[in-house]
């Protein structure tokens, strides 16, 4: 079996602060165009036009991919969650349904009064 | 049946970025590379001939980012010549850069290519398994569309970079997969590198996409999906673990970070010998980046969009009727013989179109390029075509190389 070293790139190919690249400023509009469909408390708050490094670049394009994947996720678990709106219906409708008994047993208490005066 | 498509379980695509047949593999011998290029050469704005040199290095020298808009390709294809009935000639190359510098020394460089010792990883694959010499870039144009045929099998009559919302009834092949009860994801390298051109997916869909780390650990746990898209990392950028480098090979990013990520990919799926022996590795290339290539792009079965003079800024619309530039291709299997050259056009609606027919048999609707695409895995039904199917040993290899 043949084995092929891979040579690894020189440690100076790493440069954060390259200029972004047209496909990178491509990429960084089109999740800036998802992001404004985010609720606000998900948004990012940075100003795109002003990115400027792939290293900037890549901070935005993390936060904004976190961002939609946690949205996602938390809407997810919003649907999944026991919905308690409709238990405290439930509860209002029981609380409405007693006071109604009270109400029409107080206004029963009432008129027999009324009819014993 | 052949036992390597009985065998066949999952195919993975990895999808590089801009760089053309023949500056990565032409200089292998006997596959349609330079040495079939005869005279081959371009015309610098002096009006001497520049021929092809192995000069290219691995970062600092595409600078700037060599020109691939629709416009600029079609420079690059026609070499100018923008008459009724024109004919493709590839001599445009070198006036496309020149344009970007108007340094003419410096046009000659987007003639260069790589000598085979520069890349052991792609031309050590394109040696051991299937290379395909007719492998054309969908579109003659950029990113955006190109990648967009990978997952649609169409652009929408799209030819350029901006975001593409697409319109039904063409499903991508990810959302086919699922609706019918297949496993498919798309791994990106991770959140800082995320996904490039299906936004609309990853904002509607994100839980078909996953990060290379899931992708190595589904390769180890045998969890991988039957169908795998793997995109690169797109930027340099720091991470919690380090720094990480840009491997997706897009000039001006180092090319031995490519190289060492394709081989990353293959070792992770050849480290689970069961996974090994059940799945194809297509590697490919979205475009040309703008960088030379002798073969001229075949014509196509046209896409029933058609974008117009004002969106390919030439003074023509465009009926997606031709393909764009050669662009590497390897298709990785224990089950390909080595040394297997494929002459047939494919472009990347062969992706979803192959997928397609392997996993799910008929289906409709899907694009008119993508019907009319070939296919490089047989569906595995009677009669298989033994000269078509390229996992057509009788046992599987134990030869194949390893990288470290």
């Amino acid at each position: 079996m043949t084995v092929i070293k891979v040579p690894k790139p020189p440690r100076s190919a790493y440069d954060p602060n390259r200029p972004v690249s047209s496909l990178l400023k491509m990429q960084v509009e089109h999740l800036y165009d998802a992001e404004k469909r985010l609720p606000s408390r998900y948004r990012s708050e940075v100003y795109v036009n002003a990115i400027r490094t792939e290293g900037e670049a890549a901070n935005y394009i993390r936060a904004v991919t976190e961002a939609i994947h946690e949205a996602h996720a938390d809407a997810e678990r919003a649907r999944r969650a026991p919905k308690r709106t409709r238990g405290i219906e439930i509860a209002a409708v029981a609380d409405e349904r007693a006071e109604r008994k009270l109400r029409g047993r107080s206004g029963a208490k009432k008129n027999s009064e009324k009819k014993k005066r | 049946m052949p036992p390597g498509l009985d065998a066949l379980k999952h195919i993975v695509v990895l999808m590089m970025e801009n760089r053309s047949f023949d500056h990565m593999l032409g200089s292998l011998p006997g596959i349609g590379g330079i040495d079939d290029a005869g005279a081959f050469a371009n015309p610098d704005t002096t009006g001497a001939m520049m021929q092809p040199q192995p000069l290219a290095a691995f970062q600092g020298q595409l600078q700037p980012d060599p020109d691939h808009h629709f416009p600029a390709v079609d420079l690059q294809i026609f070499g100018g010549n923008m008459a009724a009935g024109r004919v493709a000639n590839m001599q445009g190359f070198v006036k496309s850069y020149y344009n970007q510098q108007q340094n003419v020394g410096h046009s000659h460089e987007i003639l260069y290519y790589f000598k085979q010792i520069d890349l052991p990883v792609l031309t050590t694959l394109a040696q051991e398994f299937a290379v395909f010499n007719r492998w054309f870039a969908s579109i003659p144009g950029p990113t955006i569309c190109n990648r967009a045929f990978a997952h649609y099998g169409t652009s929408f009559g799209r030819v350029d970079m901006n975001l593409l919302y697409v319109n039904e009834p063409f499903k991508s092949i990810y959302d086919r997969m699922i609706n019918a009860n297949h496993t498919s994801k798309l791994y990106y390298y991770d959140t800082a590198s995320s996904t490039m051109e299906i936004t609309n997916l990853l904002q509607h869909q994100p839980q078909l996409f996953g990060t290379y780390d899931q992708f190595q650990s589904d390769c180890e746990n045998g969890t991988l999906p039957e169908y795998s898209f793997v995109e690169p990392n797109y930027s340099d950028h720091d991470t919690d673990t380090g720094e990480e480098v840009a491997n997706d090979q897009h000039p001006d990013h180092n090319v031995r970070a490519g190289e060492a990520f394709i081989a990353d990919v293959y070792n992770a799926i050849k480290g689970n010998a069961d996974l090994w022996a059940s799945t194809a590795l297509l590697i490919v290339y979205d475009e040309h980046g703008g960088i030379f290539d002798h073969v001229l792009p075949p014509a196509c079965t046209p896409d029933q969009f058609t974008a117009s003079a004002n969106d390919t800024q030439t003074g023509q619309p465009f009926a997606f009727d031709r393909l764009g530039v050669r662009v590497p291709a390897i298709l990785v299997s224990p089950w390909v013989p080595k040394g297997t050259v494929v002459s047939r056009v494919f472009d990347h609606a062969s992706i979803p179109a192959t997928v397609t027919k392997w996993f799910l048999g008929d289906y409709s609707p899907r694009s008119p390029r993508e019907t009319s695409a070939d296919v490089f895995i047989e569906p595995n039904v009677a009669p298989v075509d033994p000269e078509r199917n390229l996992l057509s040993l009788d046992v599987m290899r134990t030869d194949c190389p390893d990288f470290e």
